[in-house]
């Protein structure tokens, strides 16, 4: 028995629970549930995965070849240009970082808020966090002028005795998405040990019983092992939670401690923690859907995990929404004439396109999931959470473009559009993640099998509609 | 070297399969009909090798060298070449005809930078773009390197035989040989010439510019008896009336015209005077934008407008009637309002009319017309007839004259020295240039006349050459060769002309062998005895010498002639003209990286010529649906086909708001199609058009679905961008500084007390700056603080500034894809913005640089500190540091840094362009942040000039930025701000002074000084470009 059962029954013990619906249906047995998730890992590798994984893994080639262009030829094969310093590649690190965060949440803190619900879909939403940074450092590296001398940013002793710009909100930003995935990754490794070991138990092939041998790190199951796992795993989660807060806080950063109308504005960090999550949930929606379709996980990632998902996105939606709106209500209430006429163009201008993407596919389109009825529709919720991510990007462009393309001389101002390579840039980075996503769900357990079965029905002694199986603890 | 015998007789060795496919003269390297140095062919043989080795042996052992010539540094310059310092010389720069005294900056031996010489009275140290451009045409890689005769290349000497065998043909067979040449205001040239066709009488010299205005003085010659153009003195102005006439952008004498005309744009409260300007124009040129009253006149309208203004100033004695008869109900009433001014400033005989040079000979006179009859004319005054552009003379007839002669048969060669009239002149030249058995040219390229010479020769650069220039003030300067010429043995045009007449008179010039001789020897005879004691030395010190000769008489006034002048008929419909353009001017200096990339001062294009056009003309064409900004730029960038009687074009639109309707003007100088690399292919040949004055077309079809990209500096849209009122570029009136006025130049949010409460409207706070709340205390700045003001009232747009800036800095220049990203480089833009209405738009211009924050929002957000403050106040930028995340580009509120996107210097290395670079100024690599530096080399030079001195401060007026140095209006004032007496802490608190964006509390190191427009107080407090 783990920790965590022990304290979970403990607790059921002390109150009612009141009538909720079951996290995982079907009510199988713990033997069920690790073979159902192992199995994939041991399956065939299937024509169509190879398909997929090879055209996921041409959209990466592609980008890796255009950021080799960029570096060997200069920025100037992106679309940039003097007013404009940053385009598609900071609204990438930015879009990136932003999806990185539901992992965190729902991994960090609604574990600590022991929301059960989050086993189901935790182990996915921390991988697409990884992935999602890894795609953001690469967008973040690759930006710079002269990315060989990437490690100037870094505050190293070195004999030019210089340090870095600690008043830099980009030095911030160095610290702050390398805490992210150093962190991010040791909470989902830690997570992924127990689960680890069962395959090295489950695998037939010799090879694989080597490599998940030696990344389960001699895990026996044993209560000592147990009980130091669940403690690493709640600090982890407590040296997660924050970073939730703080990592879209500082990227905000980037732009409020800038001068510019429409960037120095003190609503960005929660507007931009509120966004990351909106964007973040947006895209696990978008990847459990299919994830859940063509692995048959819907036994394990039920309905209700999907409407939860929705409650989290209408709710941060409305979040983004509000910020919008006082964005403009301050603009226009702080006297300022750059910042009322920055956002008068934002909405009218060069760039309202952008602007009025952003705002049907962030505030309106989740308007649906008010009614139940809609939250529980699979085509729809696919449909809108790809038109979240699509107007989260927007977001994030129309803060950088249009802050920047009609700042306060008018004789300086320009227009951006991006190149081919930005473009390219862009699809490689979608390339990198889902092709990372893709082995992710082929060679590791899309779900925690050992989490999992704390949430079975039968894992709770005082379930009221539990068949009485044998109890969790007897195995 | 270049003896071909020298090499393998038969083709043994090769380099690369290319060579062996074509032979040796046709590699790819060089374009045809141009060799490869010796050096760089592997075609000696042994033979030859062993050859070459024993003359040069022999060479040296015989220590045979050219005669040394010794250039003389000036006063202020070290004596000696130092390595490390550099050396100036003075020398003199012509443009076309009107001299210019410069400054030649050499480091090592070769020329890096070219000043004005403060002691010419035509530029007063000052320089215009075209002058200090022309420093990058001396390393131009296309420059023609061998001579050539035929499709192969031969040696010099070989090269002027041929030509004097034609010559020697030609005198037996009883032609004529012509030489022409360009204008110029060389008086040893002339002298030169002058004894050619002494010594020769079948040659004759033909003066042939690109742009050919007779038109001042054929009117001049009848009505005064001056055959000639008249410079006027606009110091002595006080008020300006314009018919047409660029004075300060296009003209020849602009940048002379500019430094007199700002002497008396500088009102104070004390002293609320300055001279008023009214423009009447058809076109929307520098002066047009600088004018303090614009009348758009159709052309059918501008001579008009001229009589009418006879008509009530001369009453009378008036002899424009026929003008004045056409004269529309609103030009008239015009006319009257500029009359109005005129008639009160004639009293102190302050009052001047300037005709455009295109207007016809009538106009011309009744210009003097009127300048006579506002007492304006003679010794001493605004026009004094002493005052004449040298070599001014009409040349239509000569040149008339020289075609009909080529046509006929009857001239047997023709030598065009630095000329090119294959694509300049009309048709009527081309047909005739046929017809002659031998041309030749003498050029720095393979232009496109020297491309159908049967002999082509290199000619030296101007600063590679020995001359003379004499101003119009009588002022002469002697152009001192800056660097032997880098295509070894290379001679000056009149060096190969001396070679020429030597080859068929030996006798000729006696003794000498040189031009240089030449000059010297005309110096030291002719203008030495009458120059009260100068020296030869003082002389190549001073860079200028005036002599004592008696000045003309004055001119007797005969306004009956104009009877006999011709009146121009402009067309009353459509009408197109070809002006000369602001950057290229005719386009001579096409080849030319730093002025193709200058941006047009008032359309901010560059690398092309288009064809301007005012909205309802744009919409008259079927461009654009109606006359609204939005609606009307679309007609920005479709294709119109020009046609008129001489040719056709196809001409870009550009909506140019302030013009007239019904008016298409393009610029000349650009569409070579044979010269180099750089221009080749820009733009389309204006020439062709005829249209040197207004001229109607034949057609005028649009080219449906075409579209032709115009790389302009400033958005095509900012025609109205709905930007509202931005308090950015301030200006006023004179009234409003008369009264005192200066609200407009107050905070556009009040500037704070000390007790934080908002002071009054108009009241300056503590520092002219929101008082900022800071958890720190103020830097001390304790040693120099450097610090810039920029009188926007002086500023008329010149550029001269830009081109100093990247000549001083090696800005590179990226080509026209690059500024259509948006990618200029220029660390110094001209900000143009327009006041007022589409049809009669004010304008005001407004240099913006790198303002060196004192709080500097570029510092802070830089994450590896690559730009940092200095304890002088200049905002320093590290290229070593710089690893390009562009934030602090991003973070400027002004926007003048400036990423290098690409490697831009790259472009540059084309040998010999790598020797232009200023050694004193790092180049950039791709990816690295550049701005303005203040020229902090500059300061850093000024400083160890005070250390060696004995000096712990820089004295006020010893740190000068390039920018600051070349303008020719005085508008920039550079230094300490810490010194309270400098000009710089004194212009400071002029009442006009502000600072851009002064809310956002970046405290910059440049104050503005508002942009004063002669004109009534204005009603409303604030008035800001927008």
């Amino acid at each position: 028995m783990t920790v965590v059962q022990e304290q979970q029954r403990l607790q059921h013990s002390s109150h009612e629970e009141p009538v909720r619906e079951e996290l995982v249906l079907g009510n199988p047995s713990l033997r069920d549930v690790t073979a159902r998730i192992a199995s994939i890992v041991e399956s065939k590798i299937t024509p169509k995965y190879l398909a997929t994984l090879s055209v996921t893994g041409g959209m990466a080639a592609l980008g890796l070849f255009a950021l080799y262009y960029t570096i060997t030829t200069g920025i100037g094969v992106w679309g940039l240009n003097n007013p404009i310093g940053w385009g598609w590649d900071i609204t990438n690190f930015v879009f990136w970082i932003g999806i990185g965060h539901a992992g965190t949440l729902i991994s960090a803190i609604l574990f600590l808020f022991r929301q059960k619900w989050r086993t189901a879909i935790n182990r996915s939403a921390e991988a697409m966090t990884i992935f999602a940074v890894i795609c953001a450092l690469t967008m973040v590296l690759s930006h710079t002028g002269r990315p060989w001398l990437f490690y100037w940013l870094l505050p190293y002793p070195n004999q030019m005795q210089m340090w870095i710009n600690f008043r830099s909100p980009l030095a911030w930003d160095v610290f702050a998405v390398n805490t992210y995935f150093t962190v991010s990754a040791l909470f989902w490794f830690v997570g992924l040990i127990p689960d680890l070991a069962t395959l090295r138990n489950y695998v037939k092939s010799n090879v694989a019983k080597k490599v998940y041998g030696v990344l389960a790190l001699g895990w026996t199951g044993s209560t000592r092992h147990w009980h130091h796992y669940e403690i690493a795993y709640m600090i982890l989660a407590g040296i997660s939670t924050p970073l939730v807060l703080s990592v879209h806080s500082v990227v905000s950063f980037d732009f409020t401690v800038g001068i510019l109308p429409g960037w120095h504005t003190t609503i960005f960090p929660p507007y931009f923690v509120a966004g990351a999550i909106f964007s973040g949930f947006a895209m696990v929606m978008t990847l459990l859907v299919i994830t859940r379709e063509i692995l048959d996980l819907k036994q394990f990632i039920t309905m209700k995990h999907l409407e939860n998902m929705n409650k989290i996105m209408l709710a941060t939606g409305m979040m983004v929404g509000y910020a919008y709106a006082m964005e403009m209500f301050i603009a226009w209430y702080s006297g300022s004439d750059w910042e009322r006429w920055i956002f008068i163009n934002r909405a009218m201008g060069d760039y309202a396109w952008a602007y009025w993407t952003m705002v049907l596919c962030n505030v309106i389109s989740p308007q649906v999931y008010w009614f139940k009825k809609l939250r529980r529709n699979l085509p729809l919720m696919f449909v809108i959470s790809i038109f979240i991510n699509i107007g989260m990007w927007f977001e994030r462009f129309t803060i950088i473009a249009t802050t920047l393309h009609h700042d306060f001389l008018p004789a300086s101002w320009g227009y951006y559009s991006p190149t081919w390579v930005e473009i390219s840039i862009f699809i490689g980075t979608f390339g990198i993640f889902l092709s990372l996503f893709l082995l992710f769900a082929k060679f590791v357990p899309v779900i925690a099998i050992a989490e999992i079965k704390s949430i079975l029905p039968g894992a709770q002694p005082k379930h009221h509609h539990g068949d009485h199986h044998a109890d969790a603890s007897a195995h | 070297m270049s003896d071909r015998s020298l090499h393998g007789s038969t083709n043994t060795t090769w380099k690369s399969i290319d060579e062996l496919a074509h032979g040796p003269q046709e590699t790819g390297e060089f374009a045809p009909g141009t060799t490869s140095a010796p050096m760089l062919d592997s075609t000696v043989s042994r033979r030859g090798f062993m050859a070459l080795v024993s003359a040069s042996m022999a060479l040296t052992a015989a220590a045979c060298r050219r005669p040394e010539q010794k250039l003389i540094p000036t006063v202020k310059s070290l004596q000696n070449a130092t390595p490390g310092l550099p050396l100036y010389y003075t020398s003199a720069y012509m443009h076309r005809n009107v001299a210019y005294g410069a400054v030649i900056k050499t480091r090592e031996g070769r020329p890096i930078k070219v000043k004005g010489n403060e002691l010419h009275a035509s530029n007063c140290g000052t320089a215009s773009a075209e002058m200090q451009a022309s420093l990058l045409s001396l390393y131009d890689p296309d420059r023609i390197r061998r001579p050539r005769h035929g499709s192969g290349q031969t040696s010099y000497d070989a090269a002027v035989q041929k030509i004097a065998d034609a010559v020697t043909e030609a005198q037996g067979a009883g032609k004529k040989v012509a030489i022409v040449v360009d204008e110029h205001c060389s008086p040893t040239l002339t002298q030169l010439l002058a004894q050619i066709t002494t010594a020769m009488p079948w040659v004759t010299v033909t003066t042939m510019p690109s742009i050919v205005s007779d038109n001042a003085a054929r009117a001049n010659a009848s009505v005064l008896g001056i055959d000639g153009v008249i410079v006027p003195d606009l110091s002595k102005a006080s008020v300006i009336v314009s018919v047409d006439a660029d004075f300060l952008g296009t003209d020849k004498l602009a940048l002379h015209h500019t430094g007199r005309w700002a002497a008396r744009r500088k009102p104070t409260k004390d002293s609320p005077t300055m001279s008023h300007v009214t423009v009447a124009e058809a076109q929307y040129s520098l002066t047009g934008m600088n004018a303090d009253a614009r009348v758009r006149l159709h052309p059918s309208q501008l001579e008009a407008f001229l009589g009418a203004l006879e008509a009530e100033l001369a009453g009378a004695a008036a002899i424009g009637g026929s003008l004045a008869a056409t004269a529309s109900a609103e030009t008239k009433s015009a006319a009257t309002a500029a009359a109005a001014r005129l008639r009160a400033a004639a009293p102190k005989n302050e009052a001047v009319v300037l005709v455009g040079e295109h207007l016809s000979p009538r106009a011309h006179a009744v210009a003097i017309s009127i300048n006579a009859a506002l007492g304006s004319v003679g010794t001493g005054k605004i026009i004094d007839t002493a005052s004449v552009l040298p070599n001014s003379n009409a040349k239509g007839a000569a040149i008339a004259q020289l075609r009909s002669d080529m046509e006929s048969g009857a001239v047997h060669a023709v030598v065009f020295c630095d000329v090119n009239p294959e694509y300049a002149a009309d048709r009527g030249m081309k047909t005739a240039m046929a017809k002659v058995p031998m041309i030749a040219a003498i050029n720095l390229y393979e232009d496109e006349t020297a491309s159908l010479a049967k002999v082509s020769i290199p000619a030296a650069h101007w600063l590679e050459s020995w001359g003379t220039a004499v101003a119009f003030d009588g002022t002469i300067t002697v152009q001192q060769p800056m660097i032997a010429p880098l295509c070894e043995g290379v001679p000056s045009t009149p060096d190969i002309l001396i070679a020429l007449a030597k080859k068929i008179n030996p006798a000729f010039l006696g003794e000498m062998t040189t031009y240089a001789e030449f000059v010297k020897s005309w110096v030291e005879t002719s203008i030495l005895p009458i120059s009260g004691g100068a020296t030869w030395t003082k002389v190549l010190q001073d860079g200028v010498v005036k002599t004592t000769s008696v000045a003309a008489g004055a001119a007797s006034m005969n306004l009956a002639a104009v009877s006999s002048l011709p009146t121009a008929t402009y067309p009353t419909g459509m009408a197109v003209l070809a002006a000369p353009s602001l950057a290229l001017y005719d386009g001579k200096l096409a080849n030319n990286g730093w002025l193709q990339e200058l941006p047009d001062p008032v359309t901010k294009i560059t690398w092309d010529n288009v064809a301007l056009i005012s909205p309802k003309t744009a919409v008259q064409l079927g461009l654009a649906a109606d006359t609204t900004p939005k609606v009307v730029i679309k007609a920005n960038e479709q294709v119109i086909t020009v046609s008129t009687a001489s040719g056709t074009i196809d001409l870009p639109v550009m909506v140019q708001p302030g013009m007239a309707d019904n008016v298409i003007v393009t610029q000349l100088g650009y569409g070579r199609t044979s010269t180099g690399a750089v221009c080749d292919g820009v733009g389309s040949n204006a020439y062709a058009l005829g249209a040197m004055s207004y001229v109607a077309p034949k057609s005028i079809t649009v080219i449906d679905g075409q579209r032709h990209r115009i790389a302009t500096t400033q958005q095509h849209h900012t025609l109205d961008d709905g930007h509202g009122e931005r308090p950015v570029a301030k200006y006023m009136t004179l009234g409003d500084v008369a009264k005192g006025d200066f609200s407009v130049v107050a905070e556009h949010f009040n500037a704070q007390g000390p007790d934080g409460k908002p002071l009054a409207h108009g009241e300056k706070g503590e520092g002219n700056f929101l008082t900022p709340l800071s958890a720190t205390a103020d830097y001390k700045y304790k040693g120099h603080r450097w610090g810039m003001v920029i009188d926007m009232s002086q500023c008329t747009g010149c550029s001269s500034c830009v081109v100093a800036c990247q000549s001083e800095n090696n800005i590179p220049v990226v080509g026209k894809e690059q500024v259509l990203l948006g990618r200029e480089m220029h660390w110094i833009r001209l900000d143009r913005y327009y006041t007022g209405d589409m049809d009669t738009p004010g304008a005001v211009v407004e240099p913006m640089l790198c303002q060196h924050c004192e709080n500097a929002p570029c510092e802070n957000v830089c994450p590896v500190a690559a730009t940092t403050h200095s304890p002088e106040g200049l905002n320093e930028m590290t290229y070593n540091r710089c690893v390009g995340t562009r934030y602090c580009l991003n973070n400027c509120p002004y926007k003048v840094r400036r990423f290098n996107f690409l490697n831009y210097a790259k472009g540059d290395e084309r040998k010999p362009l790598d020797l232009v670079f200023n050694p004193e100024v790092t180049n950039r690599f791709r990816g690295v942040m550049e701005k303005c530096t203040f020229c902090v080399q500059r300061l850093h030079e000024a400083k160890w000039n005070a250390r060696d001195n004995g000096r712990s401060r820089v004295l006020d007026g010893e740190a000068v930025t390039a920018c600051q140095e070349a303008c020719p209006a005085g508008a920039i004032i550079f230094g300490d701000m810490n010194d309270p007496k400098s000009r710089v802490s004194m212009t400071q608190k002029d009442d006009r002074g502000f600072r851009v964006l002064s809310d956002i509390n970046v405290r910059p190191s440049v104050t503005y000084l508002a942009k004063v427009v002669n004109a009534p107080a204005t009603e409303k407090a604030a008035g800001a470009a927008h």
